[in-house]
């Protein structure tokens, strides 16, 4: 096993060895039972420290091992959570459910194996999560210069083992460091975020660079009265990775299998975005915290188009998905649902400093949350902006606005991208929860509205 | 005696007095426990089932003014102290360099055992006859009506049991067991090249009964005629200023989103502002947000609630609080730390997801009280305005100010009198434009069901949210 380590082991922990031996014995449990297994056993450990006011508010850690376990038996399925304490209990009253309902649409036979393990640790996160100090992280990032912040900053080791009944066993080890800052000044605020495998200092201080500026920026411009309508947009990066997420989502055949994706009926080589627009699935990016070299189903992941220079280039599968709708998994299995696991938005060739300009007039919005869909199918939806907006004129910034909504349709907006810059930044929070690499995003037309 | 019967409440005890002989100023050890079964139906045949146990240690430590959380789902009494100690190493980084040190305020702590005791119980039913039930729903609905029809229904039932003991270091000791009964749907329809779908959760506390009581089939089917009223009959929404009566479940919902979140004390205080943000009420000037007759009350202790609970997660007895009364901002929802902050007691706003997560301030299941007006009586002088029935989209903005809300199901009022139906009104509105424009409320106070997202990482906690039939004077729809 990759993980397999000699590092110490102190009371309480789980050993490694104690991990194999609890999948070795689910193996042996589960194998008579069924016709196909797999089981995924994860040891997570994970450090967090929350901010407001600029100081430390609370210090979270989180040790665990979770035994997971998709059963088949006459083409019947099921997903369990296994109790380590109480695994043949637990096994023997999950293969007693298959008996009692009727095949699955939804089945298909396991996948060939194709993936292999993989291993992507920084020895600092992984050093600073097993001894939980986490003191030199605040040091490093310089925060007590910041002033009036509020965020989070979590480091996390996690350790997978894959085993199935068609022959895979696989082993992962990842390390993460991301988090977000909102910075306050006045009434003003701006927020960004980042992510990493790596104890990547300089994106985290960049991060807190932006979300500063941001609401500096904003504090010095004077507030204005924002009128509904369809305006010119620049999107920030933390906007432009919410709304991509929904995009990569609309493209899983899951989706489209519970009724919800706005795809539905698309085929790949339909034109569904503009030419400016590239959005890859990207888990052998081994940078993001999302990479992983196989699938829930052991299958080899593959970086992939979602869209092309705004050709949607198809659904994401797993092996459940493809036999129903038709074509082949792509390495993205979830048991039930085909997920993206890092995404990556083509970058444009407009400068940090021609953004403005390139917007010459509109509203250059920085954040949002609450992203809610009037029609999934549709993809019409609203989402509400926070923190900096500025109303640009003539190329320059002139005026903040306060939560305006977005209120348009996905379909609409991809097709009205105009230009993307250059530089892009690894976003992840709470409304981003894909790692996401992402630039600046023009767009020609966007219905804005806000209470009057 | 314990009320969960593999669980020695003196192992807690003694866990708590382990993190006080190291230090702490308050200690709290949790074990929780989520047992869940699923099952999902895709168009009347089952998809899959799922079986999930989330069951460990969640446990808190102040050490210096500074607040450690640590989990641990290994329950062997070495994985109980590897968890304690790193509680308290979380506690004392906490305390580093912070000028608010953070203390508990004194609370009414409970010593006490409680249950839900179901009418018929999980066990009552085996898997395959639950599965009937579903399958059945489905098959009594009506699919197609000439060139309408309905693409898919799928169907997610879930039942759980939710088991704590919650032993603190200053004597509150509570055992609780509540099951819960949610189910999710949705239905997607097509109508001439146009679709839409939508999306519904019914839930509450007890056993077979809820989903006996919520009435699947003909939910779903009035689901189906929303839809095919949305795709077939329904003409433009007007625009401008106008009357407008809302349905207890859009009622409901804003008095979730623009009551009891901007109400919640951490939000105000800053401590969630990264995340779910801050609330109006920390700039608000003035004591007045509504009309008279705007009254909004989260009470935990409603008997069947999908919020129900007796004591909090600090161990503090619940209570009804009211948020909005008679129009005036009311009291704040607290846990220990922001009473102790805003030097008050706490109302027992504490809760926790599972194990994993520290208990923070939240909502149980918030209304807006009743008057008595009958839906007619509501209606009858208004010469043009809507009724909007049922809603897929809503949000609200990060301090709880400006909202948002548009009709799956409306209809134009004129004269008095429910006439043609209207697709996706927008209602776009502040929060004081929303409390004050009210000037009638109906008497027929009805809940819904729901999921609420807070904290980092993120807790869904189950609520209900719900409310009368109330009329607005003179808003404006975009």
């Amino acid at each position: 096993m990759v993980w397999r380590s000699s590092r110490k082991v102190e009371e309480g922990e789980i050993h490694m060895s104690e991990f194999e031996e609890i999948v070795e014995k689910a193996r042996s449990v589960v194998e008579p039972l069924v016709d196909e297994y797999i089981i995924l056993a994860n040891v997570k450990s994970e450090a967090m420290i929350k901010l407001a006011h600029g100081e430390i508010s609370v210090v979270q850690s989180w040790k665990d091992l979770n035994l997971n376990m998709y059963i088949a038996k006459s083409e019947r399925i099921g997903i369990y959570t296994i109790n380590v304490k109480r695994l043949e209990d637990d096994i023997k009253k999950a293969v007693s459910d298959l008996e009692k309902v009727e095949k699955s649409p939804f089945y298909a036979p396991l996948p060939k194996p194709s993936g292999s393990s993989s291993e992507e640790v920084d020895p600092k996160i992984k050093e600073a999560v097993e001894s939980g100090d986490l003191s030199f992280v605040i040091e490093d990032l310089e925060l007590k210069d910041v002033g009036d912040a509020a965020g989070m900053i979590s480091l996390s080791l996690s350790n997978e083992y894959l085993l199935s009944s068609s022959g895979a066993r696989y082993t992962s080890s990842i390390t993460k460091f991301n988090g977000y800052i909102r910075v306050f000044k006045g009434n003003s605020s701006g927020q960004w975020s980042w992510t990493s495998t790596k104890y990547n200092i300089s994106a985290a201080k960049n991060a807190i660079g932006m979300a500063k500026e941001l609401a500096e920026e904003c504090s010095k411009l004077p507030r204005t009265r924002f009128e509904p309508g369809t305006y010119r947009v620049l999107l920030g990066p933390m906007i432009v990775g919410n709304l991509m997420e929904e995009v990569a989502s609309a493209a899983s055949a899951g989706m489209v299998v519970f009724g919800m994706s706005f795809f539905t009926g698309r085929k790949p080589g339909d034109t569904v975005a503009s030419e400016n627009l590239t959005l890859k699935d990207v888990p052998l990016n081994r940078e993001l915290p999302g990479f992983r070299t196989y699938d829930q189903e052991g299958v080899g992941t593959k970086d992939k188009h979602i869209i092309e220079k705004g050709v949607f280039r198809g659904f994401l599968h797993n092996s459940k998905t493809a036999k129903l709708l038709g074509g082949e998994t792509t390495g993205n299995a979830g048991w039930i649902m085909p997920q993206a696991f890092n995404l990556e938005i083509g970058k444009g060739d407009l400068k940090n400093d021609e953004i403005f300009e390139a917007l010459r007039n509109g509203y250059f919005l920085t954040n949002n949350w609450y992203t809610r869909f009037q029609n999934y199918l549709e993809g019409t939806f609203s989402t509400v902006t926070r923190d900096a907006a500025f109303k640009v004129e003539g190329g320059k910034p002139v005026a903040c606005v306060e939560r305006v909504r977005i209120a348009d349709s996905l379909p609409r907006i991809l097709k009205s991208v105009e230009g993307l810059t250059k530089e892009r930044w690894p976003i992840e929070w709470w409304e981003v929860t894909i790692p996401t690499l992402t630039p600046y995003m023009l767009l020609s037309e966007v219905r804005l509205t806000v209470p009057q | 005696m314990s009320l969960i019967n593999d669980i020695e409440v003196k192992d807690l005890e003694e866990a708590v007095g382990r993190l006080s002989v190291n230090g702490a100023s308050y200690g709290e050890v949790r074990f929780h426990r989520n047992k869940i079964l699923s099952i999902t139906i895709m168009n009347g045949v089952v998809l899959g089932i799922g079986r999930e146990t989330r069951e460990g240690y969640g446990i808190r430590s102040i050490v210096s003014g500074g607040l450690g959380f640590a989990s641990t789902n290994n329950l062997s009494k070495e994985g109980l102290n590897e968890a304690l100690n790193r509680s308290l190493s979380a506690a004392r980084a906490a305390s580093k360099g912070i000028s608010r040190k953070i203390e508990m305020a004194p609370a009414r702590l409970g010593r006490a055992s409680y249950s839900v005791t179901p009418k018929r119980s999980f066990e009552d039913e085996p898997i395959d006859v639950k599965i009937s039930r579903l399958r059945e729903a489905y098959k009594s609905l009506e699919l197609s009506k000439n060139s309408f029809k309905v693409t898919s229904v799928n169907i997610v039932y879930r039942e759980s049991i939710e088991e704590k003991v919650i032993v603190t270091s200053d004597g509150a000791l509570i055992e609780s067991r509540i099951p819960r009964i949610s189910v999710f749907y949705n239905i997607s329809a097509q109508y001439e090249g146009k679709r839409a779908n939508r999306w519904f959760q019914v839930g509450g506390s007890g056993g077979l009964e809820v989903l006996e009581e919520n009435k699947l089939d003909k939910l779903m089917a009035e689901d189906i005629e929303s839809l095919y009223i949305n795709l077939v009959k329904a003409k433009s929404p007007p625009k401008g200023v106008m009357d407008v009566v809302l349905s207890p479940e859009i009622v409901g919902l804003a008095v979730h989103e623009s009551s009891g979140h901007p109400s919640e004390a951490d939000r105000i205080m800053g401590r969630e502002a990264a995340q779910a943000g801050l609330s109006y009420r920390t700039f608000y000037k003035g004591t007045r947000i509504g009309s008279r007759y705007v009254t909004v009350v989260d009470d935990p202790t409603i008997p069947g609630s999908y919020g129900f609970y007796l004591y909090d997660d600090e161990g503090v007895a619940a209570r009804a609080r009211y948020l909005y009364r008679n129009g005036e901002l009311g009291e704040l929802l607290h846990n220990r730390e922001t009473a102790s902050v805003y030097g008050t007691e706490s109302n027992g706003a504490a809760r926790a997801m599972d194990y994993r997560s520290e208990p923070i301030v939240r909502m149980a299941n918030t209304y807006f009280m009743p008057g008595d007006y009958t839906f007619e009586e509501l209606i009858e002088d208004i010469k043009e305005g809507v009724y909007i029935k049922k809603y897929m989209e809503w949000n609200i903005d990060d301090i709880r100010w400006g909202q948002r809300y548009v009709g799956l199901e409306a209809y134009i009022i004129r004269n008095g009198e429910l006439k043609e139906p209207v697709r996706d009104v927008a209602l776009e509105v502040t929060t004081r434009e929303f409390y004050t424009s009210i000037d009638a409320v109906g008497k027929d106070l009805r809940f819904y069901a729901g999921t609420c997202g807070k904290g980092e990482p993120a807790q869904g906690v189950p609520v209900w949210f719900g409310g009368p039939h109330v009329r607005l004077r003179r808003v404006r729809f975009i």
